[in-house]
């Protein structure tokens, strides 16, 4: 086991410092730079002026040259500078990591806590109508466009019902306190947890239906233990493997993919960090940010195989099983 | 979880068995319905705009935001077009983008997985590896990279560049370019399976080569897990038209698309909020009746459903 | 520590939630602004940004400054020099060419927010940051035109200037550093841009001036500024100002009626069509005042084409259109068409330039004489059978830009005219096409002016970019006229108003009638406050309303 974390983890330093460079390139084919969007915004930058700045900025020299630059610095821990933000890049990056982990793990363990036990009742009555209703509201969960989702909740709680903020931070509105804080967050977790809990009641549900065919389920029923305790003792812990799989796959996607929730409620998180600087050709920090997507992806692909090596005693044959 | 299951039998059998399941999906048979509906009024919005007497682009100004009337059986927009008639050329965009992306994204997953999985050893390796690193890949530089190609540099025939429909065709690019590893990484595990199957090594025995094994006897038994990953990928990638547009990097106006169409009423949702309610609307049931048709196709498909519900009559 | 440990609190409340709370009213005594747009740098002088003149408006001020009635005017100097009132001397430079020395006096009571008196030093010290090819300072050409800066005593200085410019007594670009603070970080200037106080501690009150002084900031959410002690000027009516950032206008919108904020910024909030919207429905609860501005919104042709190459085809476009149709259906009549890139607020205008009203006649024959001709409603095409087709090219996402895009495409249409639309990123618009001339026909974009600004970099041969120059200058449409040239190169040395007029009316009629690009509107700015808010003015150029902010008030 510890051989096999060792090496993976290995494999994932050289897939991301793979993904450095591949990402590097990326922004370098992008077109235009940083230059190129000042004069822009300002008519008065005079041909002398944006020769100037090229130079300073080092957009002179060849891509190569600046991520080997970039490199040796990020080995001695200086990551650069922001400089659509004038910061160096993790002073920018820390806030808006911190506020996006604080929505995603709060709606994330919010759309456990309702997806799973659903996904578990639907399990347990196939095709009757609350499987349907279940299912019906898990899909319809999954189909809103994210944005026209955050939209309606809006105009409902804050602009009809007067209940809620429309967006931004509790310190955007000066008043501190705890409750001050859940106010503002209450509609982005919300939007987040409804277009999440479907994706995990469905997986709960597919993996809880798989496991109560199991010989060993017949077997335990034919003990004449009770259903619930079945499902419950028995079933539960082997249908949670595969949705645990599938939790901390989409670690990395879960990351950038609050970008649009973070848009329309204001909330300055990664998301929105991240298509800034690539929008504003802020290289320095759309690399970090993207390695740091990245590098979630693989630790959630490296807790994915320890999680089913964990809980699985059977992982080594299955492969032969099929 | 569409990996565990494989199909027991060689497709061709159960056809009829298969279809006669569907039906007992309400949800889904009620879904495939709607998007049978949908795709036809869709794919009739000329004639429809020809009955009506409408033109779809003709800007009106001195009609904007107009009420539902005779003429125009759902107002007119911010522009004074026909509404009804935009959403369904809309849709004809939507449902275009959607079904051509994802069986592109479709084929070229279950070539690279056939392929991974069929050879196996160190090309399988080496596919996975890249296959882990595309879905690592951020989509958004990608995407405005590829917003950014020069496409007659690459020789693409002007007719396609200059036109309107450039980043419509960008946007099945982009989408089949990242989409394909669902369906390669299913493709994958289900040939390692299959490849260890007497009916395989049979054929091998008999001397028929790689291709011919993987043609006629291992591409058959993949349809059922392409088919329903694919129904359900159609109702993602309709979403994710929607999402771009959203960002500004989806399919660009003066083309309909129920994304853009969404998009472009946000602004206008105080004052006209239909503008904004019927292409969410149609966005939302879509994606639910593809869901539901992918759901049903799966147990539909499912031999061991299928056992379960013989089982249990 | 405690910030991650308050934020763990917050998490954990979440898993209990199930109260709602009301939003809490605002305190009277305080304001909150909704803009669309976080400043990169709160640094004055590296780069230009519209979200950063605006909360500097509150913060500080600039020595000169355009006022409401577009007259120059002294802010943080006592007396504004000018050669009537016999100040600036004309004399001439070390080598001989003419130049200009104007003296300025500082403003006696004026102090940095830390009590430190804005001095001399603090000029001097600017003009050293700003002319050093490597402080990062953006625009620097204003710098480098000063020769040298007298000291005359603490308050006042004698600027040396290159040359006579009809503007020589407007420094309102010379946006005052503090030395006593800035020196020390400036002491390697190439790491200044990373070192300034501006960006690593942009709440010390020694930055500021103004009658605000800025006590918070997070990055891309918010701003929360709060009395100067030290001000001596007029006190402003606001114990605190808080200034929000708000992206999405839907979202900027909602938090208005909401309550969270009380207005949208003019200059940098709704569109005019949705402030159009938005007074419909909410008229009564908020005052919408509307103010064209200097947003000069037109499509730049590309003439190598040769098809555009054309005189004729140009003016034919022109009168193709209806501008003052979508002036007026789209926009309320709030946004006027355009003749020229000069606004007719603007005193040097010339109200005799050719103008193009909608007349398919024209068009028509206009078209039919340079070669394409029409059968029945088809396109037209040229002897050569091939279409009169062009792909008309603007920012992806800007929903103004893409309905009045739509519109010209059908009443082009309707002139056998076929305009398709290709949309690009913001980001490749002008990190590529614009700016490498890489559009075939048409792109359309604005540009931000100034009163009576010069548009030698838009419109000078010597301006258009090409591999050879690296892509510099901005006469993107490749104009070449030696006439105008010539005009461009003197005009701003003329300090005769009469004379310069002239010049400026000459300009204009060589434009409206080679039309290198085509005028669409002057964009509107939208400013949306509560009832009980007063003595906000519009200026309609860059200098932000907020430069004015103690004249602002609570109406009873």
């Amino acid at each position: 086991m510890i051989v096999f974390l060792i090496r993976r983890s290995v494999q994932s330093l050289i897939v991301l410092l793979v993904m450095s460079f591949v990402i590097y390139g990326l922004i370098g084919l992008m077109p235009g730079d940083p230059v190129d969007l000042m004069i822009s915004a300002d008519p008065d930058i005079t041909s002398q002026d944006a020769a100037r700045l090229r130079t300073l900025y080092g957009l002179d020299q060849p891509l190569w040259s600046r991520y080997v630059h970039w490199f040796g610095s990020a080995l001695s821990g200086d990551f650069g500078y922001s400089r659509l933000y004038a910061q160096p890049v993790w002073d920018a990056i820390i806030p808006a990591l911190s506020n996006t982990l604080i929505l995603l793990i709060s709606s994330l363990a919010l759309a456990l806590a309702i997806a799973l036990p659903a996904g578990v009742f639907a399990a347990t009555r196939p095709y009757s109508l609350s499987d349907y209703g279940i299912n019906l509201a898990a899909f319809a969960g999954i189909s809103m466009p994210p944005f026209w989702l955050g939209i309606l909740l809006i105009l409902l709680f804050s602009v009809v019902l007067g209940w809620l903020p429309a967006g931004g931070t509790a310190a955007a509105s000066g008043s501190e306190g705890f409750w001050n804080h859940v106010k503002f967050l209450i509609l982005p977790i919300a939007s987040l947890t409804i277009a999440g809990i479907g994706g995990h009641t469905r997986y709960m549900r597919a993996s809880m239906i798989e496991t109560l065919r199991q010989d060993y389920i017949r077997t335990a029923r034919a003990k004449g233990l009770s259903e619930p305790r079945v499902v419950l003792r028995h079933a539960l812990r082997n249908a949670m493997i595969p949705v645990v799989t599938v939790i901390a796959l989409d670690l990395g996607v879960l990351f950038s993919g609050a970008l649009i929730t973070e848009t329309v409620f204001a909330y300055p998180g990664m998301g929105k960090l991240i298509y800034d600087a690539i929008m504003g050709n802020d290289y320095n920090l759309a690399l970090v940010t993207l390695l740091l997507a990245t590098a979630l992806t693989l630790i959630g692909n490296l807790l994915a195989d320890v999680a089913y090596a964990a809980l699985d005693p059977r992982i080594s044959y299955t492969k032969d099983a099929g | 979880m569409n990996g565990t299951f494989t199909p027991a039998l060689p497709a061709k059998t159960g056809t009829r068995w298969v279809l006669r399941r569907f039906a007992q999906h309400r949800l889904a048979l009620v879904s495939a319905a709607i998007i049978i509906c949908l795709a036809a009024s869709a794919v009739a919005a000329p004639l429809i705009e020809a009955a009506l007497g409408i033109d779809a682009d003709a800007v009106d100004l001195f009609n904007r935001y107009g009420p539902p009337s005779a003429a125009h059986p759902l107002g007119t927009d911010e522009l004074g077009r026909d509404v009804l008639i935009r959403l369904l050329y809309g849709g004809q965009v939507s449902l275009f983008v959607g079904l051509t992306a994802t069986i592109a994204g479709a084929l070229i997953g279950t070539c690279i997985g056939l392929m991974s999985g069929y050879i196996g050893g160190r090309t399988d390796a080496v596919i996975m590896r890249i296959t882990d690193g595309v879905i690592a890949l951020p989509v958004l530089p990608l995407l405005i990279v590829l917003a950014a190609i020069d496409l007659n540099k690459l020789g693409l025939p002007e007719g396609i560049v200059g036109s309107e429909n450039a980043s419509l065709y960008r946007i099945v690019a982009i989408v089949a370019l990242v989409g394909w590893t669902t369906v390669a990484r299913l493709v994958r595990a289900t040939t390692l399976a299959l490849k260890a199957r007497p009916f395989v090594e049979a054929a091998r025995a008999q001397g028929a080569g790689p291709i011919r094994i993987m043609a006629r006897h291992i591409l058959p038994n993949l349809a059922s897990p392409i088919i329903v990953a694919t129904t359900l990928a159609v109702g993602n990638v309709i979403l994710l038209e929607s999402v771009l547009s959203f960002l500004g990097l989806g399919i660009q106006p003066p083309i309909p698309s129920w994304g853009n169409l969404l998009t472009g009423a946000q602004e206008t949702i105080w004052q006209a909020p239909g503008l904004a309610f019927y292409p969410g609307m149609l966005i939302f049931v879509t994606v639910v009746a593809f869901n539901f048709v992918g759901d049903g196709l799966q147990d539909a498909l499912d031999p061991r459903a299928r056992n379960r519900q013989s089982e249990r009559v | 520590m405690t910030r991650t440990l308050r934020r763990c609190l917050k998490m954990a409340a979440l898993c209990t939630l199930g109260l709602m709370l009301s939003a809490s009213p605002a305190l009277a005594k305080d304001l909150v602004i909704g803009i669309t747009q976080y400043p990169s740098t709160f640094h004055p002088n590296i780069d230009s940004m519209l979200a950063k003149s605006y909360v500097h408006g509150l913060t500080r001020r600039p020595i000169t400054v355009t006022d409401a009635d577009w007259t120059l005017q002294c802010m943080l100097c006592t007396s504004l020099p000018s050669l009537e009132n016999g100040g600036p001397v004309l004399e001439k430079t070390p080598d001989g060419k003419d130049g200009i020395a104007v003296t300025y006096t500082l403003h006696p009571d004026a102090v940095w927010g830390d009590g430190v008196p804005v001095s001399v030093d603090d000029v001097i010290f600017t003009w050293e940051v700003g002319k050093h090819p490597q402080s990062g300072v953006a625009s620097a050409e204003g710098y480098r035109r000063i020769l040298d800066i007298d000291r005359i005593d603490d308050k006042t200085f004698t600027l040396h200037v290159d040359r006579r410019t009809f503007d020589y007594n407007d420094i309102s670009s010379l946006n005052l550093l503090p030395a006593h603070i800035e020196r020390d970080k400036f002491k390697d200037p190439t790491t200044y841009r990373t070192q300034t106080a501006f960006d690593t501690a942009p709440t010390t009150p020694g930055l500021y001036m103004g009658p605000y002084v800025m006590t918070k900031a997070e990055t891309g959410s918010f701003m929360v500024f709060e009395k100067n002690p030290r001000w001596w000027g007029k006190a402003p009516a606001f114990d605190k100002i808080t200034v929000r950032v708000i992206e999405n206008t839907a979202t900027l919108e909602a938090n208005l009626l909401s309550g969270s904020i009380d207005m949208i910024a003019g200059e940098l909030g709704l569109n005019v069509d949705q402030a159009l919207a938005f007074e419909q429905r909410h008229g009564d609860r908020f005052h919408v005042q509307f103010n064209p501005g200097l947003i000069y919104e037109h499509i730049d042709l590309m003439l190598d084409n040769p098809i555009l190459a054309d005189r004729r085809v140009r003016q034919a476009l022109m009168y193709a259109l209806d501008r003052k149709v979508i002036s007026e259906r789209l926009f309320g009549g709030k946004q006027p068409v355009a003749d020229t890139g000069v606004n007719p607020l603007d005193w040097v205008y010339a109200d005799d330039v050719p103008r193009y009203p909608r007349d398919l006649k024209k068009a028509a024959d206009l078209l039919d004489a340079a070669g394409w001709t029409r059968r029945g409603k088809d396109v037209r095409t040229n002897a050569a059978g091939a279409p009169l087709r062009f792909t008309l090219m603007t920012t992806a996402g800007n929903r103004t830009r893409e309905l009045v895009q739509q519109v010209l495409q059908s009443q082009w249409k309707a002139a056998g005219i076929d305009v398709r639309i290709n949309n690009e990123p913001a980001r490749v618009f002008f990190g590529e096409t614009v700016t490498k001339r890489k559009f075939e026909a048409m792109a359309m974009f604005a540009w931000i002016s100034a009163p009576e600004s010069v548009p030698r970099t838009t419109l000078h041969s010597d301006e258009i970019p090409t591999e050879a120059n690296n892509w510099s200058g901005q006469n993107y449409t490749g104009y070449k006229n030696p006439d105008l040239d010539k005009i461009l190169e003197t005009i701003e040395l003329e300090l005769d108003r009469s004379k310069r007029k002239e010049m400026w009316r000459a300009l204009q009629h060589i434009y409206a009638t080679e039309l290198p690009a085509l005028p669409l509107y002057f964009r509107a700015n939208a400013f949306i406050m509560p009832p009980w808010l007063a003595g906000i003015r519009p200026t309609g150029h860059q200098y932000p309303t907020t430069l004015w902010v103690e004249d602002w008030t609570v109406k009873k």
